[in-house]
């Protein structure tokens, strides 16, 4: 774990990392990479991998509409709202 | 006539008998929340809509379930109407427009949901020093951490100001605060309770469940939480039992397993001692100890902390600052909207678990890590399904110690990650699990964990059920016994 690599996930998560943080989180997530790579003591090679406990494919139901419409209270929660659309900062000049 | 310390099944009477009316409970309910403000249990509180919910209630009297129980609701869970911050900042504005699954089944039952509990920020952590709106004390020590992330929620159990509260355990955060609070709690199958509504942390462990003073009410609420929910693609169709129906059974002739690769050494003495007289009680009622061996136990936390945070770091992509929550003020476009709203919003232990997600799902990383950790949670789940062949539950401490100070654990991530060392593994496996109090070390509780089955919450809670017949430690109160 270095200072680039941190560099890269902090954009993936669309993070940014204060100056004084820093050195402190690339310390802390080399150590717990360092942790998890006790996984590699044991050999998995012919073990598949299991996601999620029940195993189950996702169900589908029949294709009726439940759901309620709930567009104006949806965009009374939003920061920023019109009648119709969440608005955000100009994205074309 | 006082509610405090009481339980479900003693004020749901006190109703009936006429010896206090709805009101007054939930009155009652909020000057006691009023009085130990200091423990920082509640983030939000619903005291207009209680007392007139209450006050139907004397009207019209209801024989609905958990009519007029108030009841405590973890801040994990959507309510419609009423704030829901999930401990963070970055939802510290957010009135949901619906109500999660949970809240809707108990709500249909009668109850009354008093406030929301402050809990760890997004459920990230095993102390409740995590949370935007600080630090959750204990009621057995005011410098005591109440365990998390459902630490408001045992901390409010375990002062008495409510009888019960629903919790959420992704690794442990139902039972290790019910341990470091002295209450009882349960994590049922993964899929027993819905998850619609809940805010996700990790989806493939996320799983709700109840915190009360004793495992007959654990069971009680049961009853009402769990549903099948189409909403949930991951909820169970399979038949609901009544959770109430064998608490009672004999435990003679059954089978506790007793993980013989389970190193007690680094434990403190007293838990150890603790345990083996449990144990002892145990085998007195008729029940059978039984070595067994679950081999890849030790990989249970270093599992956990790669798939945890890879599920985190994908479910906590959604804030964004554009559909709800807070967003940062001075953005001047898109880009700089999300990274600045999610640089103010979340705090340094949910960016920790981001950060770690993106790196073990990263190209290149991807097989090491997550993969790896996948096919090591088949091997801890196949454990499982090899001893459960021939036994009835697993018994284990529920923590390493009892609680210990706020700040104690300094600022080493892993340290407390290891708070969680003997709850995690039943969340990998999807099993239910329980912990209740079984002694007292200088004056803190401490808990024993019941693991069971697949869909065999109504063992678990039998075997609780007959401990809490013959041990009195779940009537410890911050007080003293109750009498």
């Amino acid at each position: 774990m270095d200072k680039k690599t941190v560099t890269t996930i902090s954009y993936l998560s669309r993070l940014k990392i204060d100056d004084e943080k820093e050195e402190k989180i690339i310390n802390d997530l080399g150590n717990i990479i360092e942790f998890v790579d006790q996984l590699n003591d044991v050999d998995t090679s012919e073990i598949a991998p299991l996601a999620n406990p029940l195993e189950k494919t996702a169900k589908t139901r029949k294709d009726i509409v439940t759901a309620k419409n709930l567009k104006k209270e949806l965009l009374d929660v939003a920061p920023s709202a019109n009648e119709d659309y969440f608005l955000v900062p100009r994205v074309v000049e | 006539m006082t509610i405090k310390y009481k339980s479900i099944k003693e004020i749901k009477n006190m109703i009936s008998n006429k010896e206090i009316s709805n009101k007054e409970v939930i009155q009652e309910v909020f000057s006691l929340i009023n009085e130990f403000q200091d423990l920082n249990a509640f983030i939000t509180l619903n005291e207009e809509n209680s007392i007139k919910k209450a006050e139907e209630l004397d009207n019209n009297p209801s024989d609905l379930p958990l009519a007029g129980i108030p009841i405590a609701q973890k801040d994990l869970f959507c309510t419609k109407g009423l704030r829901t911050t999930c401990g963070s900042n970055i939802l510290n504005n957010f009135i949901p427009p619906y109500s999660a699954t949970v809240i809707e089944n108990l709500e249909n039952a009668g109850c009354i949901s008093v406030g929301k509990t402050n809990m760890d920020e997004f459920a990230m952590g095993s102390s409740n020093e995590t949370s935007f709106f600080g630090n959750v004390k204990n009621p057995w020590g005011k410098n005591l951490v109440p365990g998390g992330s459902s630490g408001g929620a045992a901390s409010a159990v375990a002062a008495g100001l409510v009888p019960a509260a629903t919790g959420t355990d992704t690794g442990g955060s139902i039972r290790q605060p019910a341990s470091l609070c002295g209450i009882t709690g349960i994590k049922p199958t993964y899929g027993r309770v819905s998850r619609w509504g809940m805010i996700a942390f990790a989806s493939s462990l996320d799983q709700a469940g109840p915190m009360a003073r004793t495992a007959e009410d654990c069971a009680f609420m049961l009853n009402e939480m769990c549903s099948h929910d189409e909403k949930d693609t991951t909820s169970l169709d399979n038949e609901i039992p009544d959770f109430q129906e064998n608490l009672n059974s004999s435990l003679k002739g059954r089978k506790i397993g007793i993980v013989k690769d389970l190193d007690l050494s680094s434990l403190n003495d007293d838990v150890v001692e603790i345990y083996q007289n449990s144990l002892k009680e145990f085998e007195s009622m008729g029940a059978e100890l039984v070595d067994i061996s679950l081999p890849h136990l030790s990989l249970s936390v270093p599992a956990y902390y790669v798939v945890a945070p890879a599920e985190c770091s994908s479910n906590l992509s959604r804030f964004d600052g554009v559909k709800f929550g807070m967003r940062s003020e001075d953005a001047k476009d898109l880009e700089e909207l999300y990274v600045k709203t999610r640089s103010e919003g979340f705090g340094d232990e949910v960016k920790r678990r981001i950060l770690i997600g993106s790196y073990v799902l990263s190209a290149g990383y991807y097989d090491a890590y997550y993969k790896k950790a996948q096919q090591v949670r088949r091997l801890i789940k196949n454990d499982f399904e090899n001893v459960f062949k021939n036994i009835d539950v697993i018994m284990t401490p529920t923590t390493r110690g009892p609680a210990f100070k706020i700040g104690s654990k300094g600022d080493d991530p892993i340290q407390m990650y290891l708070e969680d060392l003997f709850t995690i593994s039943a969340n990998l496996a999807g099993l239910p699990a329980m912990s209740l109090p079984n002694g007292n070390i200088e004056n803190k509780p401490i808990g024993l964990q019941i693991i069971g089955n697949f869909l065999d919450e109504n063992t678990i809670l039998n075997f609780a059920h007959m401990f809490q017949n013959e041990t009195n430690w779940h009537m410890y109160t911050p007080e003293g016994i109750i009498q």
